[in-house]
């Protein structure tokens, strides 16, 4: 489980002051599948960050699985992300001298927990629909196909919990449906995943949506009713 | 996939970055081995004309000069010993020297080793013309003055025949083919010596048997010089213990010579290696520049290797695996640049010198190139290891 507590975060000093987040609490549950939404500038982004050790809060808690980790060192960060948390990042950032299996593989390669194994990335890549995409570079595939690649990446070790920074901003409407679709496979693997997007119809796939604001959290919906989006594949298409 | 498949992807990818780091190293390299290559041939090369310089020792009967003075006036000096060696020492120094060498080198055989030339001077009068005579020993006296040339006729082989230096050949108006008389003794001239610049232009050359007969001076000689096989020998102690075991006769080495110029060929190849070593240097700092360069190329790369789950550690042997690459190229370019070098720079240093290839710096000069690259890299190593996830994907 993850729970954010009175996280604040400011830059600068003085009258070049700029708050980012405004004391933000919240829980996320194993399993659970959180859109964080809001326009530009509203702390969205900084929000996941803190939440993936990528940036310190100026104040506050962000504890997973009964350990915080807002305030680790650089070692311990490597065994979190090797273990805990993956990243799915908007320019998707796969390394471009490396096959998309090559990329799967990376944090099997770095250490992660599981021992390297190609079967376990071809397996996953399967899963993302890219089989038939697996020795190609990431400059011979398209935008979306690189997001399935990096989600792979995301999935390849197990990490229970799963960070997306606008994961379909850079794709067009109908490849963002389909990296959605994965996003809810991986949710019901049982991977918990939070997931940022200024866009409403992306959010509303999401079991849950915090909207934030000015860095403050000014809605928070749980979807009872949250839209399959296995049942609308045939309407997009 | 391990570490050091994504490091040789990722560097051939990059692989024109890399070939110029290389070529950073492989310029110094090539310097160092090309003065290495040079150097060892010119050492061969000069070692090998000091030993054409004739003997390394001679033997003079041990005579003191002895000033006689009346209160401030000089009167001359006296010359006090023997003027002759007599021939039945000469097994004697040959057994000292050849011991000695046989010791310095770890020499089982019991053949002669050093040559030693015995020499008998005297001075006669030929066609009216007053001339020194040297009895000598043909063989022995050619292994010696290796640089002797026959100019016309042929070299003495016979009891009967006598060579001319070719001075004294026009002095005395002989020529090959002619018969002359020493001190009533006749012999045959049968060759003329090429022009040496030194005393044997003016100079009669015949067996030493012969001119001790014609003289009376059967079993003497007045010098002899002793030349042994390797310029490594112990000339000098050699020189010592024939002084102290022979009575009258007095050793000298004249080893100091070669020394000098072996001093001053060292002398150069530490400042030419100095120079080398400079060279290798700047090409260190020019891979700590390429390498830092690199480091920001791949300021994304490395975000979203640690990302992923890659220590600083991990990030540091990435860098340490791609200087080795690096090295290894490069050591393996400016060998063969330094070898190709060598070729035109050993003719220029040391007159026409052949410059033979030295396949034992190849080991040393990848090791060497290895070296610099791993040590410029390890900054720029560092600086990656320290760079932030966030900072580098500054997208996110």
């Amino acid at each position: 489980m993850l729970e954010i507590k009175n996280v604040s975060k400011t830059y600068g000093d003085g009258s070049a002051r700029v708050v980012a987040l405004k004391d933000i609490s919240m829980h996320v549950e194993d399993g659970g599948f959180l859109a964080i939404t809001g326009p530009s500038g509203s702390g969205k982004s900084t929000l996941l960050n803190v939440i993936g050790g990528l940036e310190h809060a100026s104040s506050g808690e962000v504890i997973l699985d009964g350990t915080r980790i807002d305030n680790l060192s650089e070692n311990d960060l490597v065994d979190i992300r090797r273990r805990k948390v993956a990243y799915v990042f908007q320019q998707y950032h796969l390394i471009p001298s490396l096959t998309a299996l090559e990329n799967v593989l990376l944090p099997l390669t770095f250490g992660g927990p599981v021992k390297a194994d190609e079967k376990r990335a071809v397996e996953i890549l399967q899963k993302v629909g890219l089989e038939k995409r697996v020795k190609h570079k990431p400059s011979q595939l398209s935008g979306g196909e690189q997001q399935r690649v990096a989600i792979a990446r995301a999935l390849v070790n197990g990490c229970s919990l799963i960070l997306a920074d606008e994961p379909t901003g850079n794709v067009d409407q109908k490849t963002g449906m389909e990296i959605m679709n994965l996003f809810r496979q991986a949710n019901e693997d049982g991977h918990t995943i939070i997931m940022v997007t200024h866009s409403p119809d992306i959010a509303r796939r999401a079991k849950r949506i915090v909207t934030l604001r000015d860095g403050e959290m000014v809605n928070e919906a749980e979807q009872e009713k949250c839209e399959r989006p296995y049942e609308k594949e045939g309407k997009v298409r | 996939m391990r570490l050091l498949q994504v490091v040789a992807k990722d560097t051939l990818r990059r692989r024109r970055r890399a070939l110029y780091t290389a070529l950073g190293v492989a310029i110094g390299v090539a310097a160092v081995v090309a003065v290495l290559t040079v150097a060892r041939s010119g050492e061969q090369r000069i070692y090998s004309e000091i030993d054409k310089y004739g003997p390394n020792m001679t033997v003079t009967p041990a005579i003191n000069d002895v000033d006689l003075k009346l209160g401030d006036l000089r009167l001359g000096s006296l010359a006090v010993g023997e003027n002759y060696i007599a021939e039945d020492k000469l097994p004697e120094i040959r057994q000292i020297a050849d011991g000695a060498i046989r010791n310095a080198l770890g020499i089982q055989d019991n053949g002669d080793i050093a040559t030693i030339a015995p020499k008998l001077y005297m001075n006669t009068i030929v066609n009216g013309t007053s001339i020194m005579v040297v009895g000598f020993d043909p063989e022995q006296e050619q292994i010696i003055k290796s640089w002797w040339e026959i100019s016309r006729g042929r070299y003495p082989e016979q009891q009967n025949e006598a060579m001319l230096g070719t001075r004294a050949s026009s002095i005395l108006g002989v020529d090959p083919g002619d018969s002359i008389a020493i001190n009533g003794q006749n012999v045959t001239i049968v060759g003329i010596l090429g022009e040496t610049g030194s005393q044997d232009d003016y100079q009669i050359f015949a067996p030493l048997k012969t001119v001790q007969q014609a003289f009376g001076k059967e079993g003497l000689i007045s010098s002899m010089d002793i030349r042994a096989l390797c310029s490594a020998c112990p000339v000098e102690s050699i020189a010592d213990s024939i002084n102290k075991t022979i009575p009258g006769v007095r050793a000298v080495a004249v080893k100091q010579i070669a020394e000098t110029e072996m001093n001053l060929v060292a002398k150069i190849n530490r400042f030419m290696l100095a120079l080398a070593g400079i060279t290798l240097v700047v090409g260190g700092f020019g891979v700590v520049n390429t390498m830092m360069a690199s480091v920001h190329e791949r300021i994304k790369d490395i975000g979203i290797m640690k990302a992923v789950g890659a220590s600083r550690k991990q990030i540091v042997r990435m860098f340490i695996y791609e200087a080795i690459a690096v090295g290894m190229v490069g050591g393996l370019i400016g060998y063969i640049a330094g070898t190709l070098l060598s070729y035109v720079l050993g003719p220029l240093i040391f007159d026409g010198l052949a410059v033979s290839y030295a396949p034992q710096y190849l080991l040393p000069a990848l090791g060497l190139a290895i070296l610099v690259t791993i040590v410029a890299s390890v900054y720029p190593a560092l600086r990656a290891s320290h760079i932030r996830v966030a900072d580098s994907l500054r997208s996110l």
